[in-house]
């Protein structure tokens, strides 16, 4: 009874999907018409296009400096290919403090921002306090503000806590995710109250509930959640190049931007970086593909 | 919707293990070394190319030679960045135990707090004097009644020329030196000729979007004029417009695509004189380990002087204590051990192009043998620095207007009288602003 | 059968409806409880959000230093100064004129490449790839891959015109290019999410309007025209407002291809507002002009907000 229950309101809340990619529109059509391969040979070539400057980039990180230096447009250096950007990089030690600062404060801005967000929007969903409504309101109209605009009076307040400088200088003003609010709350609406109504007959209180039922529930949302946070997170630049000037604090793209060589533009050596830099995204791409294209397609999550 | 947990089990454990590692890892996050014998002292410059490799190799020898202290040197990008980053650690109460500034810029920061005034009494004991210091060079690291930097060096902007592209032209004398040059016509016609023999251009001067470039060359020849831009507080720049218009009018003619190549961009124009392509470069002095890098026969002189009074332009490489909230005495005695023995090595500066401060050094004779600096060692005796006030300075606001306002000039052949009025349009607007490190005006001086 | 009725019901209106606790004292605990779970967040909320947005006002009308000094009052002087500062224009102009230079081709290159991909073409993994794959790296890694390119003595972009047998440009360096150099790079960069949102509202078109269209005789041509894309406008709309609200906020590619140092043409007003408060040192100041531009985003995100609820009107 329960489960045929459950099967139909589950079906109720199904969301758009993003559905695979269709067959040809036309049945019966032939599947390698004229058309179609005119079609094949421009989407290869505009995937092509898109994937250059970054194969660029990697050629020119296994070239030896005088040849990334020499003008030379070959995939392959004069001199052959090496890992010496590579090594040199790696050698000295900057890139691995600056991804080790990213990570760490990527993850700590993931886990408390989902967890601040989830409270919060539980209570919109689920709580009745006075200025309910009010609030919200206010929460939601607060998505309209630039960070930018933000930049000058936090960076006073950091100043004013002595927080310039330090890991929660850096994380503390990314927690605040009024979307992530948003977004969670519509999902828990969206969860059939009677789930709930039953623990709360057998005593159980808000706290128990949230964690042993909803949050089960919202695993699908909550990984979007925690992985826009993240990637967020990683890629932000604006506000750790403001709040970080100690360079063994900063991450990793304010890192890359910052400290220069003292050899002056190597440009192996920089596309090295960047590479590296890249890696993490990538891989984090590779594993997580599914949730973040069904989280751009469904629900706009990245849009700012 | 499919089943609540959407992540396939792959993609937990990956989640998870990432989680779990950077727990442990938090544990051994980078925190300070904890108090040993010997202090690292933070350095922070913006020497990089050429100077970088020569700061380093001076680093390292000061760094074995004693063990009192090590220096941590952090190289950040030339010009605004650095200023801004550095501006922002002082204010954030954690900037570095010591850091190089381009002694034009120390006006505008001293008044806002950001340095901390040099122990005059503490540095001679140390051997650094006004005795061991050029006057002028001595008199900059001023502010007031106080003294915020002590100068490594002067660096100024000048003339490198390829010696057997210049030979072939004939425009070299007896000793193998640039023939004199006193107007502007005989410097053309000078260059010119050398067009003949030079694969490129005659000269290769690199301006495009490079406000400090432009401004190099123009201020070094409005002061050959015998003329300073004066620019004082609350009042309006003092300005020369047709000193002004020629001077500027003249690097107009430079670019005609003949001469010199009509856009050349910094990083173009050393590699046409590196490459040996061109005749001449102006350019500073601190490009010379490039060119001898490249193993290209040169000589270096002072910018002729097409106007009448010899003038250098230059800025100096000076060494400022940033304001610390609480700084420890001890760190600080090393900090002003470290400056003196860089000054006392700073032979090795020499080597890079850069014309040392300290006096016992140029007035050795192992520095009289250095060539081409000896060539062109006289212009520390001509070397006119960017007029004094907040805005101005080696990449400040103040060079990249100039640049805004006379790109046009160079680049498209603008009016240069127009040019001038809308440089001077800006700068006076800047004087009128109150500088916002010292908006009331508190500071004494 | 009427509790699941009931429950269905609720989940299709979205209503907000709160099941009433009734025991006694209720009304308090779900109040104190309500605060426990709203306090973290809304004390993030405030300290970071709320009180900077009130301390940047206050900051405005101030003529304080990032130094420390300074702090007197100035009544309206900063942003009088900045409604008359032609470089404040100039960088709302700049922003502006790339907010027009990047959606145009961000939303049309988008179009083609959810069009194609939506053929279901084979290697549908590889075009995800291709396309979205920027989007990920940060705009570090961007700006530095494309300075690279765009570098005039040894960059990709001037191998290819050299070898096209024309003049090398000086893309970043010369102000009449610059622009459009980082414009290209911000293409790139960020057509994958467009692509994405556009490839998602076609895939929710029901197939079911192309066979009954082909069975009509009308080719994949007609079949896109008539079909596809009239029922993209809402996707449009929305693409085009979140292209239009990103790019006014531009700062990080073009203040990092430029080197952190703007040339008229490039400087974005964000880009202005960081040099006059970080290089310039005028918080006060800084903070006017954020409010300038704060209430110009206000304006767009309020028309947004119009423009889709007329939008949600049409459609019920």
């Amino acid at each position: 009874m329960m489960s045929s229950a459950t099967l139909t309101r589950t079906e109720t809340i199904t969301t758009a999907k993003a559905r695979g990619p269709r067959r040809s529109h036309v049945p019966g059509q032939k599947p390698f018409g004229p058309l179609r391969v005119v079609a094949f040979i421009v989407l290869a070539l505009m995937a092509i296009g898109w994937l250059l400057p970054f194969l660029w980039a990697v050629a020119t990180a296994f070239k030896t400096e005088t040849d990334a230096a020499s003008g030379d447009p070959g995939w392959i250096g004069a001199s052959g290919p090496t890992i010496e950007a590579f090594t040199a990089i790696l050698s000295q030690g900057n890139v691995y403090t600056w991804a080790l600062n990213s990570l760490l404060t990527s993850v700590a801005i993931t886990l408390i921002t989902l967890t601040i967000s989830a409270l919060a929007a539980y209570a919109f969903s689920r709580l009745d306090f006075t200025g309910r409504k009010w609030l919200f309101v206010v929460i939601i109209a607060s998505i309209v503000v630039p960070p930018q605009v933000l930049i000058i009076p936090l960076f006073y307040e950091m100043l004013a806590f002595n927080l310039v400088d330090t890991y929660w200088g850096l994380i503390l003003p990314q927690v605040v995710a009024p979307a992530m609010v948003f977004i969670l709350k519509r999902f828990f609406d969206a969860i059939p109250i009677e789930l709930e109504d039953a623990a709360r007959v057998d005593g159980a209180g808000r706290l128990r509930i949230f964690w042993s039922i909803v949050l089960p529930l919202s695993r699908p949302i909550l990984a979007s959640v925690a992985i826009f946070v993240f990637i967020g997170a990683w890629n932000n630049f604006l506000w750790p190049f403001l709040v970080i000037n100690d360079t063994t604090l900063m991450t990793l793209p304010v890192g890359l931007q910052t400290v220069i060589s003292a050899y002056g533009v190597q440009y192996a050596q920089v596309m090295a970086q960047a590479v590296l830099a890249a890696l993490p995204l990538i891989v984090i791409f590779i594993i997580f593909q599914k949730q973040i294209v069904k989280g751009v397609a469904t629900s706009g999550f990245g849009g700012q | 919707m499919t089943p609540p947990l959407d992540l396939s089990r792959r993609q937990f454990l990956a989640a998870a293990s990432l989680a779990a590692g950077t727990a442990l890892l938090a544990g051994c996050a980078p925190g300070a070394v904890p108090g040993s014998a010997t202090q690292t002292l933070q350095f922070w410059h913006l020497l990089s190319g050429g100077d970088g490799v020569t700061m380093s190799s001076m680093l390292d020898k000061v760094n074995s030679a004693q063990s009192a202290f090590r220096i941590r040197p952090t190289v950040l990008a030339w010009g605004t960045p650095y200023y801004t980053k550095l501006a922002m650690a002082g204010a954030g109460g954690r900037a570095p135990d010591v850091a190089i500034m381009h002694a034009t810029r120390t006006v505008g920061w001293a008044p806002g707090g950001l340095l901390d005034p040099w122990d005059l009494d503490r540095l001679a004991e140390l051997g650094v004097d006004d005795s061991t210091f050029p006057t002028p060079i001595w008199e900059k690291g001023f502010v007031g009644e106080n003294m915020y930097s002590v100068a490594l060096d002067a660096h100024p902007f000048v003339l490198m020329f390829n010696t057997d592209v210049c030979d072939a032209a004939g425009v070299l004398d007896s000793d193998g030196r640039l023939q004199e040059t006193n107007s502007p016509e005989e410097f053309l016609d000078q260059l010119r000729t050398v067009s003949g023999t030079a694969s490129g251009h005659a000269l290769s001067y690199g301006y495009l979007g490079d406000g400090a470039q432009m401004w190099r060359l123009f201020y070094g020849l409005y002061a050959q004029h015998g003329l300073a831009i004066e620019l004082p507080v609350g009042g309006t720049a003092v300005i020369d417009k047709d000193a002004a218009v020629e001077s500027l009018t003249f690097m107009q003619t430079l670019l005609d695509g003949e001469i010199a190549a009509a856009q050349n961009d910094y990083g173009s124009a050393i590699a046409e004189f590196a490459t040996g392509k061109s005749g001449m470069l102006m350019t500073g002095v601190w490009e010379l380990r490039t060119m001898q890098a490249a193993e290209l026969p040169f000589d270096a002189t002072m910018i002729p002087t097409l106007y009448g009074t010899p003038a250098v332009y230059a800025d100096s490489h000076s060494f400022v204590l940033p304001h610390q909230t609480n700084a420890d005495p001890a760190r600080r005695d090393l900090t002003y051990r470290f400056v003196a023995d860089m000054l006392k090595g700073s032979f090795d500066w020499a080597e890079a192009g850069h014309i040392p401060a300290y006096l016992p050094v140029t007035e050795s004779p192992e520095y009289a043998d250095l060539i081409p600096q000896a060539h062109y060692a006289e212009a520390a005796q001509h070397v006119v620095y960017d007029p004094t006030a907040w805005f101005t300075g080696s990449g400040s606001n103040f060079q990249g207007e100039f640049g805004a306002a006379v790109q046009g000039v160079l680049l498209s052949g603008d009016d240069p009288a127009a040019a001038i009025d809308r440089f001077e349009e800006r700068v006076n607007t800047l004087l009128r602003q109150p500088n916002p490190a010292d908006p009331e005006g508190t500071f004494g001086s | 059968m009427t509790a699941a009725t009931d429950s269905t019901r609720t989940i299709v209106t979205g209503s907000k409806a709160i099941p009433r606790d009734r025991r006694p004292g209720s009304r308090n605990r779900e109040q104190l409880v309500s605060w426990a779970f709203l306090a973290p967040f809304l004390i993030a909320f405030a300290l970071f959000l709320v009180w900077p947005i009130i301390h940047g006002i206050i900051l405005s009308f101030t003529d304080q230093s990032l130094t420390g000094a300074g702090g007197a009052f100035v009544g309206f002087a900063n942003y009088a100064e900045a409604l008359s500062d032609p470089k404040m224009w100039q960088s709302m102009g700049n922003t502006v004129w790339f907010t027009l230079l990047s959606t145009v081709p961000l939303v049309l290159i988008a179009l083609v490449m959810a069009a194609l991909v939506d053929r279901g073409l084979p290697g549908q993994w590889l075009w995800r790839l291709s396309f979205f794959m920027p989007y990920l790296l940060a705009s570090t890694v961007i700006s530095q891959i494309w300075v690279w390119i765009f570098n005039p003595q040894v960059g990709a972009a001037n191998n290819i015109l050299k070898a096209l047998g024309l003049e090398p440009i000086a893309w970043l360096q010369n102000p009449d290019t610059n622009m459009l150099s980082i414009v290209i790079a911000t293409v790139w960069w960020t057509v994958g999410f467009n692509f994405l949102l556009y490839l998602a509202a076609m895939q929710n078109i029901p197939p079911q309007q192309y066979e009954a269209a082909s069975l009509d005789g009308a080719g994949p041509w007609r079949q896109f025209w008539s079909i596809t894309l009239p029922q993209l406008g809402p996707a449009t709309v929305l693409i085009l407002i979140l292209q239009i609200l990103a790019s006014l906020k531009l700062f990080d590619q073009a203040y990092q291809m430029l080197g952190g140092v703007a040339s008229d043409t490039t400087r974005s007003i964000v880009q202005y507002i960081y040099e006059a408060g970080f290089v310039s040192y005028r918080f006060g100041y800084s903070a006017a002009i954020s409010y300038v531009f704060f209430a110009l985003i206000v304006i767009i995100g309020v028309a947004q907000a119009l423009i889709m609820r007329g939008k949600k009107e049409q459609q019920l």
